[in-house]
């Protein structure tokens, strides 16, 4: 037997100086963005992070493309653009941009300079390839292409200026480039096989991947040619000398593996978890929640019984949604009012509409003509007043999880019976394909206002080829989709924020949606780590300037 | 008599018996064999229909995952070149050629042989499985002879292992890396390659099997050794613990061996939730993730080998049954 060889001293010392140094951070910023440290950074070291996601099939972000994905890929790849926690776009691999009066011309200028890790160079010509790469069916890109389905064509202007030709003006272009599904890969290496460019992808990040064993970790080394766009990209080359990214799919064994000091940051921690690491000790807890919408309950409008605007409005007003959010989660996660996350500029929120009412659910229903039978669930026309609730347990957490059944309980008392039925993903999704589901949590991570569009246009509601549909509420309404083609059209800012401003406001009037909270990504920090960071682009971990104690 | 078979147990000679009769355990073994191809062809065609009777589309494991918003071109190159266009009939007894002329094709999700997959994961769960099933052996074994030479021991044998059989991995997994990992620091909560990192894997898996073991062993123990020959033993002046090495914990071991087979079915099982929870690579973390995606070659291949696995050892089990105890094969 091995006991560990960290004495309790070297363990508690530099765990008590994290501990203050984080609750000097959180006190100054809830929703910190990171840990930070007055000591001078240690060159060299590895750092382990284990996650919870799952394990990518590919390493290529353009191949598939989903969030395990993304977590990782932005350590080795960048994009064209990066966002800010305030949604501001801003320079990685395009120092500026400009797009033309008419809206349907974006020329970028690429920063000179910078190499990929096969020793090849960021041209125009490679942004080229890399939007050909993610619009060709042989990649099956799934995510990263639908940001690009209005570029017609990229063309060379010069060896650094890039010409991007639309079909039609996207006032969502550059928040959609700035995602990780979208970033830009050396040409010479997307030449090779798929196979091997799943292996072994080839960027311009602070780090490049060396290998990867299946179902154990991905080796990531420091890239010692980067060269960070901006000060919140890094300061220079990555100060860590390796990152071992595991696989450690058991939310407890994270923690444990955490605690023992065997990984240095995990995420997807429990809610319970989080807030111990909050009230102070070694571990720093860094939340970051997830542009794009916030998650939330869509009804289905598209069949009885939430057809009926005043069921919707009922099933509203007799959720009891606070109590469950403040204690199942641990005080870690904020109440959302609003379709969009709360990191999103222009998310519009009204608690208002929201408020609790059982009496006012009731009346409601009473009106909707729903009666209350001898089980106290209500009936109509021989119906039961049933609401079937598809939960994907690779989606929803424990806590969601609970959250459902409180509002099962809730929403019992003025007659509805919500059946709560667990799947696993591909299940969950066929059973959205087939329409089988009155209620549904579906959060949706995307850059921008731009996912009201997908969430909420009538178009949502025509399936994909594999039968996926992006507008789960299937609510359909010819004036809301005029507004939300005037905020994906517009080039005017003001009129851009007050169509999306309408089009929430239509969708929270509508009862269409119950909000409940940010879609948030949470790391358990150890106490060893010093400079983590979020990149604010989709809440992924940054390592660029971290470092760890030896 | 020029039997090339020699056997332990002096009973079990029967020279005059005609043809393969006087081979009992070469025709157990035939028909074992032919029984092990049934399973075999049983378990491709279970999980061949059972994959295609859960929800989700294979196309979309390919293109990705559940949920892909992949393009109708995406879709149909994928469905003509996995051949998921063709009548479900046909692409079984495509599955069957694949499978008898071993082309086990390639990894729907990690584009990969899954040959080559298996190789690689294989040898975890099998160093997993055998190291649990040697603990599970010792323990079961402690505990019966513990049992007999006390009655307390008796009592409390019996109830340990009737607790051990319904511990759920996932639970006992998980407190013993508080206990051990998180609480004490003795031992790693997770796979590091080193070899304190097997330690609470193994016992995880070895425990449940150990009180389902036990059980069975204890019970032939206890009528071992209230049997004439262990009397006789004792009236010969051996001692208690020369009556149990050298005559009943034979007897008691034989039942025992028989349900290795099956022992060894349910510790590669158990692998599944284990390799989760102690975030170790092998067949059963392979499997889970394959399952979710409905990987169908993946999940093919890696259900065939557990069947194999277990096929071989079942065979073995008998066979060793068949030697120590020929009136069994009969």
């Amino acid at each position: 037997m091995q006991f560990s060889h960290r004495t309790f001293l070297t363990r508690a010392l530099p765990g008590a100086a994290a501990a203050l140094a984080a609750a000097l951070l959180l006190s100054g910023c809830s929703g910190s963005t990171g840990t930070s440290s007055n000591s001078s950074p240690v060159r060299g070291g590895t750092l382990v992070y284990a996650t919870g996601d799952a394990e990518p099939d590919c390493l290529d972000p353009h191949v598939g493309g989903n969030y395990p994905q993304a977590l990782l890929s932005s350590q080795y790849l960048e994009p064209l653009v990066g966002r800010t926690s305030s949604g501001k776009i801003v320079p990685r691999l395009a120092k500026s941009w400009k797009v033309s009066s008419d809206g349907k011309t974006v020329d970028f200028t690429l920063r000179s300079g910078v190499t990929f890790t096969d020793g090849t160079a960021l041209t125009a010509n490679v942004v080229k390839a890399n939007i050909e790469h993610l619009q060709n069916p042989d990649t099956k890109s799934s995510t990263g292409y639908l940001a690009v389905t209005k570029v017609s064509s990229v063309e060379a202007v010069s060896t650094h200026h890039a010409r991007f030709h639309l079909s039609s003006p996207d006032s969502a272009l550059l928040e959609s480039l700035a995602q990780p599904w979208n970033a830009i890969e050396s040409a010479k290496a997307l030449t090779r096989s798929q196979k091997e460019n799943c292996e072994s992808p080839v960027g311009t990040g602070p780090f490049k991947v060396t290998s990867w064993k299946n179902q154990q970790s991905v080796t990531l080394v420091r890239n010692p040619n980067y060269r960070p766009a901006s000060a919140s990209y890094g300061t220079g080359v990555a100060n860590l000398s390796k990152i071992v990214w595991r696989f450690i799919p058991d939310s407890s064994t994270r923690y444990a593996a955490l605690k023992s000091g065997e990984v240095d940051v995990i995420d997807n921690p429990q809610p319970s978890t989080v807030a111990s690491a909050l009230k102070g000790g070694s571990i720093t807890a860094v939340q970051a929640p997830r542009p794009g919408s916030s998650n939330r309950l869509e009804l289905n409008m598209s069949k009885a019984p939430f057809n009926d605007k005043r069921v919707r409005e009922a099933f509203v007003k007799a959720a009891v949604v606070n109590p469950g959010i403040t204690s199942l989660f641990s005080g870690t996660v904020k109440r959302s009012y609003s379709p969009l996350s709360s990191v999103e500029p222009l998310a519009y929120s009204n608690s208002s509409l929201f408020k609790t009412s059982l009496s006012k659910a009731r009346k409601l229903l009473d009106e909707a003509g729903w009666k209350t039978g001898s089980d106290g669930i209500r009936t109509k026309d021989g119906q039961r007043l049933t609401v079937t609730l598809p939960v994907s347990t690779n989606q929803s957490i424990p806590a969601e999880q609970s959250l459902f059944e409180q509002i099962q309980a809730s929403v019992k008392k003025v007659g509805f019976e919500v059946k709560i039925e667990p799947l696993d993903l591909s299940s969950w999704y066929s059973a959205l394909a087939k329409n089988a589901y009155d209620a549904v949590s579906a959060p949706y991570t995307k850059i921008g206002p731009d996912v009201l569009r997908i969430l909420y246009a009538s178009d949502g509601t025509v399936p994909a080829p594999s039968g996926y549909f992006a507008n789960h509420a299937q609510i359909k309404d010819a004036s809301l989709d005029s507004v939300l083609q005037e905020a994906s059209t517009s080039l005017n800012t003001a009129q851009r924020n007050a169509a999306v401003k309408k089009a929430q406001q239509t969708v929270l009037n509508a009862y269409a949606i119950l909000p409940l909270y940010d879609q948030q990504n949470n790391f358990l920090v150890g106490s060893r780590v010093h400079g983590f960071r979020i990149d604010h682009a989709v809440s992924t971990p940054s390592f660029a300037a971290a470092w760890v104690n030896r | 008599m020029g039997e090339p078979l020699t056997t332990p147990v002096p009973r079990g000679g029967r020279s005059s018996a005609p043809g393969w009769r006087r081979w009992p355990v070469l025709r157990r073994l035939l028909v074992r064999l032919a029984g092990a191809v049934g399973v075999l062809w049983a378990v491709v065609t279970l999980v061949f229909f059972a994959l295609r009777a859960v929800p989700g589309d294979p196309a979309e494991a390919i293109m990705g995952g559940p949920g892909s918003q992949a393009s109708q071109a995406a879709l149909d190159r994928v469905r003509e070149e996995y051949a998921l266009n063709r009548p479900l009939l046909v692409q079984y007894l495509l599955q069957l050629r694949r499978t008898v002329t071993g082309q086990w094709g390639d990894s729907y999700s990690l584009n990969r042989p899954v040959v080559s997959l298996i190789r690689e994961q294989i040898g975890g769960t099998l160093l997993l499985a055998v190291l649990a099933l040697i603990l599970a052996w010792t323990l079961a074994l402690l505990f019966a002879a513990w049992s007999v030479r006390s009655p307390l021991g008796a009592r409390l044998s019996s109830g340990l292992e009737i607790a051990a059989s319904a511990m759920p991995h996932f639970w006992l997994g998980a407190l013993l890396i508080m206990v051990f990992s998180t609480g004490l620091g003795w031992l790693p909560a997770i796979s590091t390659g080193s070899a304190d990192a097997l330690i609470l894997p193994v016992i995880t898996l070895a425990v449940p099997v150990a009180g389902f073991l036990g059980q069975v062993m204890r019970e032939s123990l206890l009528n071992a050794d209230a049997s004439p020959f262990a009397l006789t033993a004792r009236a010969h002046g051996l001692s208690e613990t020369g009556v149990l090495l050298r005559h009943t914990l034979a007897h008691a071991a034989l039942p025992a061996l028989s349900l290795t087979g099956w022992a060894f079915g349910s510790l590669m099982s158990g692998a599944v939730v284990v390799e989760n929870v102690f975030a170790r690579p092998g067949l059963g973390r392979l499997l889970m993730g394959a399952v979710l995606k409905r990987d169908m070659p993946l999940v093919t291949g890696v259900v065939l080998v557990i069947a194999i696995v277990y096929v071989l050892v079942t065979l073995i089990a008998d066979t060793l049954e068949g030697l120590f105890l020929p009136e069994a094969a009969a």
